[in-house]
């Protein structure tokens, strides 16, 4: 007996058809990832011969080793980590709490608190006034300075605040019946019932705060300041043109491809590790504050 | 003293008065019940006395002391919400304690109320559950269960059992009744479900568009009721309305049912009534569903009247009976004979004159008897 | 009624007052970082001086704003914005939509959430890492492109230094950076379609193709006007954050945006007044735009964007 098919053929064709154009798209975002892997830990003598195009070719870590051995490489993590930690428990410090407090009714001129945080995502004064406001308020060549200066967003304060919002009236009503202060509402009621919320923020803060590089660039002066990113881009972009440089690397073991490949993987890899728990919220995100109807 | 006093309390959101000026005296121990149709203004009245809605006009006092501008805390209430407001990230026990927690009592002291609560309420298994891991009775109990630790003067309930399904919900209000024979708290209950109201209040306060249309205990708002909306709204099914038209008021007060024929039916009113009526007078004429009967059996002043029977709806031992009486709908509910067909050949209805209320149908008002 | 305000508004502030306090922060950092600098936008009317300060420096009108429009560099930076935007819509804005399409039509769910998971992930690379990338692919020596070029017979091309190249290779990488990520909007969209309406099409007898047209696209069609509307709202804003990484002297013809000329004449030059005056000038014209999007979306259907 003929098995039910419950679709028809033209219906299959469509479905391999489809599969197999996805599946091409999925390898070419995969593939800059793989090449880059796969030049970071190839032979410098290979690379520059150009025979690396998909797979290493004479595996070696040297390139590795000699990332790992720049002074300068340690301290732009480390600064990476103070901006990206540190900077997202001051922007969840101060956003958690203003986002609840415009999310309740009894706020005097909410209306208009909540405007001028909208009025923010529409038109800011730009660089130069953001500027010379940094260098006035003496934040110029400052951790401080890349700290603060960036900790909140009207995107983020919104989403927060949309979501308080949507917090049922009961919870609140219930907790100020039982005598608990404004501040034991946001810390024992709010914040743990908004937890998908906060930590699609934090990620948000995380991940923006490891990926920037302007600002560091513009602000900060000297060399042990400067996040990751700021390094990666003195490298390959500022050095890319100085062939003197690159020349310099030029060894049979690394070469400027391969150290290049090598930091760039060593940036990826901690947003690869909480890209999992990055999916699992940014969805929820997304719907939070994005397009609602 | 009473434990809760509402003198004139007005609620209104800017221009729009949604509470007039209600009045109310809630006994030490009692149990008083809220009822009214939705948007009645029962909720805004309980939230008044919570303190969770502003009083914008009137006074509210709790154990003889005045609360108008009391925070929801300092009034030495508790409430249980519709929705139960149970937090999810805390388990049963940690629920219960919340509201101690927040007002930084002894560790011990929690322990020991929680246990307490937990042991009335039948909970004490389920203590490091959370709430998400609770069936919906063990909800409402934990929901109770906070409530109960505050120790409390007054027990406000805001529709507590209307997230249930009906047979959890019967359950419950059996449950909610012998927590309070126990503990004798005094408590303010929001209904829309006349048969919660009847089966747990002392007294009934019946709502209807932002006032007090009666306040009582059930059975003498059943017997008694003070108008009409009063009377169709306790009763299922609701007492019959019919629309009548008084033509004789002395020795035998008789009114015409109102109808689009001529041939419609004279009712006649009970005598005590007669000398508050006046000819002419248009009336609502109220019968209970179950007080009409098909056979003669009744006792005292019936009298016989022409009806055609629509539809029958046997429910078991009983049956409903939609008939209609010159043209207007009138139900009655009995005892399900054997031969359920020959009901739908009924032609005729036994009333007993002596049950029939009269309202005016202009006030709604009842019509009373000079005794 | 007036002092009855006041008194009203002094018993909340005294019973609220801890959300004052809470609000308290976040209002300091919108003044001091945001508002604060707007302070500093009169210098696009100003000749200014850092040694003067703003308020030293003479006012000198519209002035600024007349060199911007005789200089062919501004110029040039502002039909560039435009035209890199415009290209973008024009072939990115489509990809994302494509997709989720697509992915809605993929029958594996595994397979689905495997494919979306590495879609998704450039969106998180920074764009130095993604500039990184493109140089290294790019590289005529090294680079995988010209490796490929050459063994065909073909010319090496030199990408990065030629003008003609630089609006094919910034929004080509756009797309492989961003273009998974902004399915979501529309996978979300998707979602949101009454299954019923695929099974009642799928009795009627339509095949996977006609539903496809007839039912997917249709009913995502408000949620891609909007986004539409955003993207045309955002026209005069580009990744310069990007482009300051991957343009050079060479490829300035095609790659300056106003954004990057702010960059380099204020903070790589000092001309601040000038660099403001341009900032601000790209900003009114944003807020316009947005502002004109915002109205049409609230008319096209009932979400706003604000």
């Amino acid at each position: 007996m003929a098995s039910f098919n419950l679709y028809s053929r033209g219906d299959r064709i469509f479905g391999y058809a489809n599969a197999t154009l996805i599946g091409l798209f999925v390898l070419s975002t995969l593939y800059p990832f793989i090449y880059i892997l796969s030049v970071s830990i190839s032979s410098g003598a290979a690379v520059t011969s150009g025979q690396v195009v998909l797979l290493p070719k004479d595996l070696t870590l040297a390139a590795y080793e000699f990332v790992l051995s720049d002074r300068l490489f340690w301290i732009a993590y480390g600064n990476t980590f103070i901006y990206t930690f540190g900077g997202t428990a001051v922007s969840l410090a101060i956003m958690i709490p203003g986002a609840y407090a415009l999310s309740r009714a009894r706020l005097r001129g909410r209306k208009i608190l909540n405007m001028m945080v909208a009025f923010t995502l529409w038109f800011n004064a730009g660089m130069i006034p953001f500027f010379l406001n940094m260098r006035d308020l003496g934040l110029l060549d400052s951790r401080l300075g890349i700290i603060i200066g960036f900790a909140c967003n009207a995107f983020n304060v919104i989403l927060l605040r949309n979501f308080f919002e949507a917090v049922p009236k009961s919870f609140e009503e219930a907790a100020k019946m039982d005598g608990a202060s404004e501040f034991q509402l946001l810390w024992k009621v709010f914040i743990p019932l908004s937890k998908p919320a906060i930590i699609t923020v934090a990620l948000f803060c995380i991940v923006s705060r490891w990926n920037s590089y302007f600002w560091a660039m513009v602000l900060l002066r000297g060399e042990e300041k400067i996040p990751l990113q700021l390094y990666l881009k003195r490298i390959i972009v500022d050095l890319t043109a100085n062939d003197e440089f690159a020349s310099s690397l030029l060894t049979s073991r690394y070469s400027f491809e391969t150290v290049t490949a090598a930091i760039m993987i060593a940036s990826i890899i901690p947003v690869l590790l909480i890209y999992p728990s990055i999916q699992k919220y940014f969805n929820k995100g997304i719907t939070l504050g994005g397009v609602k109807e | 003293m009473s434990a809760v006093e509402l003198n004139d309390v007005v609620k209104r959101y800017g221009a729009l008065e949604v509470v007039h000026s209600v009045n109310l005296n809630v006994e030490r121990g009692e149990f008083v019940v809220l009822v009214g149709p939705s948007g009645c203004g029962k909720s805004t009245t309980l939230r008044m006395v919570a303190g969770l809605e502003e009083i914008s006009g009137g006074t509210v006092s709790i154990g003889g002391r005045l609360v108008n501008r009391v925070a929801p805390k300092d009034r030495d209430v508790a409430m249980v919400f519709q929705n139960y407001a149970l937090y999810p990230h805390l388990n049963v026990a940690e629920n219960i304690a919340f509201g101690l927690r927040v007002r930084r009592e002894k560790k011990d002291v929690i322990e020991a109320a929680v246990k307490e609560a937990a042991a009335i309420l039948d909970l004490t298994p389920y203590l490091a559950r959370k709430p998400a891991d609770l069936s919906g009775g063990q909800r409402q109990r934990v929901a109770m269960g906070r409530a109960i630790v505050r120790k409390p003067q007054v027990f406000l309930f805001d529709e507590p059992l209307s997230n249930l399904d009906a047979k959890l919900r019967t359950q419950m209000r059996a449950e909610i009744k012998r927590l309070h024979k126990r503990m004798g708290v005094t408590s303010i209950y929001v209904t829309h479900d006349q048969i919660e109201a009847m089966t747990l209040a002392d007294r009934i306060v019946v709502m209807n568009g932002g006032r007090v249309e009666q306040v009582g205990t059930p059975m003498e708002l059943f017997l008694k009721p003070a108008n009409a909306f009063v009377a169709s709204f306790l009763g299922s099914p609701p007492m019959n309305l019919l629309r009548a038209t008084v033509v004789s008021v002395d020795g035998e007060p008789k009114a015409r049912i109102d109808a689009a024929d001529a041939e419609a039916a004279l009712l006649r009113l009970p005598k005590a009534i007669g000398t508050s009526l006046r000819a002419d007078q248009r009336i609502l004429v109220g019968l209970r569903p179950e007080h009409v009967a098909v056979s003669k059996e009744a006792s005292g002043d019936v009298q016989e009247i022409a009806a055609t029977v629509d539809l029958v709806e046997p429910l078991g031992s009983e049956a409903l009976l939609h008939t209609r009486i010159s043209g207007q709908p009138i139900v009655a509910k009995i005892e399900t004979p054997a031969d359920v067909e020959a009901l739908s050949q009924i032609g005729r209805l036994q009333i007993p004159v002596g049950r029939l209320h009269v309202f005016d149908a202009e006030s709604g008002k009842a019509v009373n008897g000079h005794a | 009624m007036i002092a009855g305000y006041f008194k009203r508004l002094g018993e909340d502030l005294r019973k609220d007052w801890q959300l004052y306090l809470l609000i308290l922060p976040m209002l300091l950092w919108f003044m001091l970082f945001l508002y604060k600098p707007m302070e500093g936008l009169q210098i696009a009317f100003k000749d200014f001086s850092p040694f003067r300060g703003i308020a030293g420096s003479p006012w000198v009108g519209l002035e600024n704003f007349r060199t911007l429009l005789g200089d062919q560099i501004f110029i040039r930076a502002f039909l560039n914005t435009i035209t890199i935007s415009g290209l973008g819509l024009i072939f990115a804005f489509p990809v994302p939509i494509v997709l989720a399409i697509m992915f809605n039509e993929l029958q594996s769910e595994l397979g689905r959430r495997f494919s979306q998971t590495i879609v998704y992930l450039p969106h998180f690379i920074s764009v130095v890492i993604v500039a990184g990338i493109v140089i290294n692919l790019l590289s005529p020596t090294t680079g995988v492109v010209n490796l490929i070029l050459s063994s065909l017979g073909l010319e090496r091309v030199y990408f990065l230094t030629q003008p003609e190249w630089f609006r094919t290779v910034f929004i080509g990488s756009n797309i492989w950076k961003e273009a998974g990520f902004e399915s979501i909007v529309y996978l979300a969209a998707i979602a949101g379609i009454s299954p019923t309406l695929y099974e009642s099409a799928r009795v009627d007898g339509a095949s996977r193709w006609q539903m496809m047209w007839r039912i997917t696209l249709p009913c995502i069609l408000p949620t891609i006007i909007i986004m539409l509307i955003i993207r045309i709202g955002n026209l005069v804003e580009v990744g310069f954050e990007y482009i300051i990484l991957l343009y050079q002297p060479a490829t300035y013809r095609t790659a300056d945006v106003v954004s990057t000329y702010v960059y380099r004449t204020g903070l790589q030059g000092t001309q601040y007044d000038l660099a403001t005056a341009a900032g601000l000038f790209n900003a009114v014209i944003a807020f316009a735009l947005v502002f004109a999007a915002n109205r049409i979306s609230r008319k096209v259907s009932t979400t706003s964007l604000w």
